[in-house]
């Protein structure tokens, strides 16, 4: 129903550039994954590692977060249902000794079945209502964590959550949490690549760009925007929770507002239309902190300064650099 | 009987934080209407209002008006500013726009941590004394920003009636392109709308000063409920800000009252789900075109 016949001579002249540039994207991420999977196993320094650990899972979270926004809305509450997602993981852990990847798959069932619910309320609203709404859910679930203490042992925080344990090996060294965090991240991104590729992801990107003309055509407005938002919180849930078997501490602080806005600036630093700059914004914003150490305070607000600083001169994102240089063969994944 | 004068003091303080969510929720409910940017730093600049009052009237030992005045001025001039040279670059790009007001307010509260330290100050009180009514007795202090805060409302709805500027900034919210025909500057008009809309944040947090506390963190939770007061009301209605914020103030003072801060909070956001499913706009909001 969307399709819409295009001329035949660019079609064509698409078609040759489309293969070369196919073979030359295959063998980009071909030698990326190469480099991904051997250099690890030299690296001494265990906290390059947790490093790498947190830009992989930092990258996953804001591809969750693209999603959502990818139907055209932003939302300022992500982190409640990463926090969500790693409260109900943990505590299924200690108090039900739930093995913690049927504690992450439910996680990730549990949020997105939320949100789908929340979504076909909340998603009703559109542009600031809907952010400002998603930004007061998410200070209410903190609240609630704070406060419920019974459950959520409220400021103390939980302790003694258990490491994801693969069929018996369990996955408790940094290194051994890499492979499984990079293989989440490449499931995880080749999922959203191939969803954008469907007929899903032509509806989201025509939601995104033309809300009323996509809801004239014909599309679902509402049913797609629950979809993109049900699924991206899922991701996050189920990432949270694999997330707090890896750090394993987990209390009402450790996903928050700040944690929000952590998720935007990466996809604005990475480029908010590529998927690919996710990954590039996180190796770009989750060490920056720590090579900022010495700087105690000033670091956020060189955080801050830096996010300001991409919207103005590189609004398309980190991702724009690479295309200035190689015009034409690609218009990227717009 | 003392049931009465726990009544009479909720409602009381319930009135003292409704004036200053109204302060709080014109401003950001202007800026949302002449300029469509939602202003995620708002509460940083009642802060800084705070802050200046707090310097103002404790080092200078001047009169509180004039600490009004000053933290007005020079908060509204540097909003002014910073719309002029952050925010006017993504006209027309409502998303950007937003996560520019994000990063401003993370490059302001920070700074703000690093020059004045995360510890709160108290700030003395301006007036002494309570007023007694019979039975009930209110603490001037507290009658005081009541008082400060309609004045300073009336100041501006005057603003907005009966000046030039005032005329054209309504003009701009209600229609830009016919507005830009009629000779109006958009271009000034935008950077004094911020101004003026920081400055009535910034009063507000300057009038709250004294019976919070001072610190890098005030701004959030005002911030928090200008939201709530403009979802309630509708974006970009000024009668709206106004009847929310009193509402939401005396609902929170009471609720508070009964049945504790966290009951109160959680009540307020379903309130504000179940308005915006009743009427998508707000109370007194119209529909977005």
């Amino acid at each position: 129903m969307l399709e819409t016949s295009s001329p035949a001579l660019p079609k064509l002249e698409r078609s040759q550039t489309a293969e070369s540039r196919n073979l030359r994207q295959g063998a980009v991420i071909a030698v990326l994954l190469a480099v991904a999977i051997g250099v690890p196993q030299f690296a001494t320094n265990q906290f390059y590692l947790h490093l790498a650990n947190m830009i992989l899972l930092n990258a996953i979270f804001a591809m969750s977060l693209g999603l959502i926004m990818s139907v055209g809305q932003i939302s300022l509450g992500h982190a409640a249902f990463v926090a969500a997602g790693a409260y109900i993981s943990a505590l299924a852990a200690l108090d039900f000794k739930l093995p913690p990847l049927l504690g992450i798959l439910l996680a990730g069932l549990v949020t997105g079945f939320s949100a789908a619910l929340l979504g076909k309320v909340l998603l009703r609203l559109r542009g600031v209502y809907f952010v400002l709404v998603t930004f007061l859910a998410g200070q209410v679930f903190t609240l609630i964590a704070l406060n419920w203490e019974s459950v959520t042992h409220g400021a103390n925080g939980i302790v003694g959550i258990p490491a994801i344990s693969l069929f018996g090996f369990p996955l408790g060294t940094r290194l051994r949490f890499y492979y499984f965090a990079l293989g989440l991240f490449v499931l995880v991104f080749a999922f959203v690549w191939a969803l954008m590729r469907s007929q899903y992801g032509r509806a989201f990107r025509s939601i995104a760009e033309n809300l009323r003309l996509a809801e004239a055509s014909g599309i679902d407005v509402s049913r797609y925007q629950v979809i993109a938002f049900s699924l991206g919180s899922s991701i996050a849930g189920a990432t949270g929770a694999v997330m707090v078997h890896y750090v394993r501490f987990l209390s009402p602080d450790s996903f928050t507002f700040t944690d929000s806005i952590a998720y935007i600036t990466i996809l604005v630093v990475g480029g908010r239309h590529a998927l690919i700059g996710c990954l590039l914004g996180s190796l770009f914003m989750t060490p920056l902190p720590e090579a900022l150490r010495g700087l105690v305070g000033t670091q956020h607000i060189l955080y801050g300064v830096i996010l300001l600083g991409m919207l103005l001169f590189l609004p398309e994102g980190l991702v724009s650099i690479g295309r200035l240089f190689s015009r034409g063969s690609s218009r990227g994944t717009r | 009987m003392e049931y009465a004068i726990l009544l009479a003091q909720a409602a009381l303080n319930g009135l003292v934080i409704g004036a200053m969510y109204v302060l709080m929720a014109v401003g950001f409910t202007l800026t949302f209407g002449i300029m469509r940017v939602v202003n995620f730093a708002h509460g940083e600049f009642y802060m800084l209002g705070a802050f200046t009052a707090f310097f103002t009237y404790v080092y200078w030992d001047i009169p509180f008006v004039l600490c009004l005045l000053i933290a007005a001025v020079t908060i509204g001039v540097l909003g002014a500013l910073v719309e002029r040279a952050l925010i006017q670059p993504f006209r027309g790009d409502e998303t950007s726009a937003m996560i520019a007001t994000l990063a401003i307010s993370v490059i302001i509260q920070n700074s703000a941590i690093v020059i004045w330290g995360p510890t709160p100050r108290q700030m003395p009180d301006i007036v002494q004394g309570t007023l007694l009514l019979g039975p009930f007795s209110f603490p001037w202090s507290r009658l005081l920003v009541i008082a400060a805060a309609a004045l300073i409302f009336a100041a501006f709805w005057l603003f907005m009636q009966a000046t030039r500027i005032g005329r054209a900034m309504r003009a701009v919210a209600q229609d830009k392109e016919a507005a830009l025909i009629q000779g109006i500057r958009i271009n000034t008009i935008y950077p004094l709308a911020f101004g003026l809309s920081v400055a009535l944040a910034a009063l507000a947090g300057a009038l709250m000063g004294p019976v919070f506390s001072v610190s890098p963190f005030v701004g959030l939770t005002p911030m928090l409920k200008a939201f709530v007061v403009v979802i309630l009301g509708g974006l970009g209605s000024i009668p709206g800000a106004v009847v929310g914020g009193l509402l939401l103030g005396l609902i929170e003072s009471f609720t508070a009252t009964m049945f504790g801060s966290l009951v109160a909070d959680i009540l307020q956001l379903l309130l504000v789900i179940l308005i915006l499913l009743v009427r998508p706009a707000g109370l007194l909001g119209q529909r977005e075109v």
